[in-house]
């Protein structure tokens, strides 16, 4: 199972050992070439000697963790995130630490012992640690390097109608996409790159654009979804189970009106149905690519993926199917001629 | 000039949103270009070939804005900023698109002034059905909060978008002169500054200028209890020492100041600590540009409404021609 492999598999960023491996095991003999760039972004090509426009498709194999930063006289282990992590999401949650895997559980003060006044407020990084059962500081460090960074220890499991859970959709979801539509074969250069260190300011891509010179990218991201109680509708960002969501504008990046129209034409044609991501926070890989060299033209396709960042994430398996065939038609429609840049 | 102002300033051009404007900046300078485009990210790019070193002349098209980005059933649309705008302003004033339609800005109820964000604005186009309004306003129109233009004073002009526009008209002026003295320039009307700069770094990456001028507002602080600022309208334009993305050079700077006293022109200095322009954007392209800026001092900047004075818009096109034409 493609999404189980790939979001379980470990890639905090700046540390993608894991997850590159198993991705180059996805997508070797679907591809003509993979290796790494310097950063350790996995670049596949395919085809990039047939005429057309040099298509680069794009998904960080990264996700959020957590580095070791401190141990402390008992054994506890400090600390601090690596990407954007909520704190309040943090507490009693299991974690593996490093590349042995080990176990830990996020520690804090137990309820019995709090003050009125600290039950009354979220529990604040300082005051958490990782607990991995180790007697005193040397034990800790003999187990578990200082730098050693932690991810979610959730596994993947279908739930519910036609949902999944597991860490990390956001991005193993795109990768996954990226890695099905590797496998097919289109009559136009491709560049399927599986970027690091989109978590910590989408540092991979800066490199991985500035490398291949695309003519047309496309960002594939795991992105925010809350339609849940409560929430206006301007304030969802995407729903769940209406299919991959089209940016308009997000912290880093405008979207480029042609290629937009040209995405929302190739949709309707092909009786995908779609969404916008209706929130400005948060970005994706295409911030970064679109302002590479002279400028790329593109887009990104996101699927929305509920409590992003955070220990156990839901995705409807609709759409992320809707989101194969639609990266699938897109490629088809720009190899037709159908985009003209 | 006064006229290209006023014209260009009607032209609704949120960033990302810089088309319709474009095309009118680029037929103002087509003319004298032997080379006229608008790139990927929308920046339109004139140059000319000639005599000396390749010297850029950037000023940004693009202002901040709105873009819609919910209707709801009633037909209310929801809003989103795009740049740096001031939500508890926009109650009550009227939201132009890009295609046409206006709408009024409301609030909801039982939110108090300080407490105004985006979240809780709407746009109220008089559309009846959730479907009336997805027609006129497609998901992702992007539009302006209106603001009109007046003629105040004898020299001074007032209204929206004054930032940039009047750097436009100084860049396209100063690109006629320079392209009439034979001298090799271009002139970029940079996209997507007020999110950030995202034009202009890949204009420059593509023209790897010899010497770039960035022409943009600068804010004043001659108005009654203003925050601190040593610039004054009608003192004339403004050498720009640094702001918030760059530093400039000294050389560049000291040839700018060098320019403006062989014409006899009083300048002012701007030092900006927190502004933003496209010169970082510049000077990091390639492997490094030389940068430097003239400015014109604006009231209330980064209001929905500048004051300007035309006497500085005058002087900055002499300093910029001066100070190319002698790179």
């Amino acid at each position: 199972m493609l999404l189980k492999r790939l979001t379980e598999a470990m890639g905090p960023s700046g540390f993608e050992d894991e997850i590159r491996g198993v991705l180059r095991a996805e997508v070797e003999g679907h591809v003509d070439r993979v290796y790494t760039d310097v950063l350790g972004t996995l670049i596949c090509e395919k085809g990039i000697d047939r005429p057309g426009p040099r298509v680069m498709l794009d998904a960080h194999m990264d996700e959020v963790g957590l580095m070791i930063v401190h141990a402390e006289d008992n054994g506890l282990l400090r600390f601090r995130p690596l990407g954007g992590v909520d704190p309040r999401v943090l507490v009693s949650k299991p974690v593996r630490i490093g590349p042995e895997k080990r176990f830990g559980v996020i520690g804090a003060k137990p309820i019995h012992l709090q003050k009125p006044e600290e039950r009354r407020k979220p529990l604040p990084l300082e005051s958490l640690y990782i607990d991995i059962g180790a007697r005193d500081k040397d034990d800790a460090l003999a187990a578990v390097r200082l730098g050693d960074v932690a991810v979610f220890a959730t596994r993947y499991e279908e739930i519910g109608e036609g949902c999944a859970k597991a860490k990390s959709f956001d991005d193993r979801a795109g990768c996954a996409v990226l890695t099905e539509v590797l496998r097919r074969d289109y009559e136009l250069p491709l560049y399927g790159v599986f970027t690091v260190q989109e978590e910590i300011g989408l540092r991979g891509a800066i490199a991985a654009a500035y490398r291949l010179q695309p003519d047309i990218a496309i960002a594939i991201e795991g992105t925010v979804c809350f339609d849940v109680v409560d929430a206006p509708g301007h304030g969802q960002g995407t729903v769940l189970g209406r299919g991959p969501a089209f940016t308009l504008q997000d912290g880093r990046t405008l979207a480029d009106r042609r290629f937009l129209e040209f995405m929302i034409h190739v949709a309707e044609k092909h009786g995908i149905p779609y969404q916008f991501r209706r929130v400005k926070g948060g970005s994706n890989d295409f911030g970064a690519i679109h302002r590479s060299r002279a400028g790329v033209t593109g887009g990104s396709i996101s699927i929305p993926v509920r409590y992003i960042h955070a220990p156990a994430q839901v995705m409807s398996l609709e759409d992320y199917r809707n989101t194969v065939r639609l990266v699938q038609a897109v490629l088809t429609e720009l190899q037709e001629g159908g985009f003209r840049g | 000039m006064k006229e290209r102002i006023l014209e260009w300033a009607g032209y609704v051009a949120p960033s990302g949103s810089e088309g319709g404007l474009q095309e009118a900046l680029l037929g103002a300078v087509r003319e004298a270009a032997d080379e006229v485009r608008v790139d990927v990210l929308g920046n339109g790019i004139a140059t000319k070939r000639g005599e000396g070193p390749h010297v850029v002349l950037v000023a940004h098209a693009d202002e901040p804005g709105v873009m819609a980005i919910h209707v709801d059933e009633r037909g209310f649309l929801r809003l989103i900023s795009i740049g740096d705008v001031p939500a508890h302003e926009l109650v009550g004033r009227q939201v132009r698109f890009t295609n046409g339609v206006t709408g009024i800005i409301g609030v909801e109820g039982k939110v108090k002034r300080e407490d105004i964000g985006f979240e809780h604005l709407y746009a109220d186009i008089g559309a009846e059905s959730e479907e009336e309004a997805r027609s006129r306003v497609p998901l992702g129109t992007a539009g302006v909060v209106w603001e009109p233009l007046s003629e105040i004073g004898t020299h001074r002009l007032a209204g929206r978008a004054l930032d940039n526009r009047a750097g436009c008209a100084v860049a396209a002026e100063a690109f006629l002169q320079l392209a009439a003295l034979g001298r090799r320039v271009s002139v970029v009307f940079s996209a997507q500054q007020a999110v950030g700069a995202r034009g202009a770094g890949t204009a420059a990456f593509q023209l790897n200028p010899d010497l770039a001028i960035v022409i943009d507002a600068a804010p004043a602080g001659d108005m009654p209890e203003a925050p601190r600022m040593a610039l004054s309208l009608g003192k004339g334009p403004c050498v720009k020492i640094m702001d918030g993305t760059a530093v400039v050079p000294l050389d560049v700077k000291d040839h700018l100041v060098e320019s403006a006293r062989r014409l006899g022109l009083a300048i002012q200095y701007e030092v900006w600590p927190r502004g933003l322009s496209d010169a970082g954007a510049v000077q990091l392209s390639q492997g490094g540009v030389k940068v430097g800026g003239v400015s014109y001092p604006a009231r209330r900047l980064g209001g929905l409404a500048q004051v300007i004075d035309l006497r500085d818009v005058a002087g900055a096109v002499r300093l910029v021609v001066e100070a190319a034409r002698s790179w």
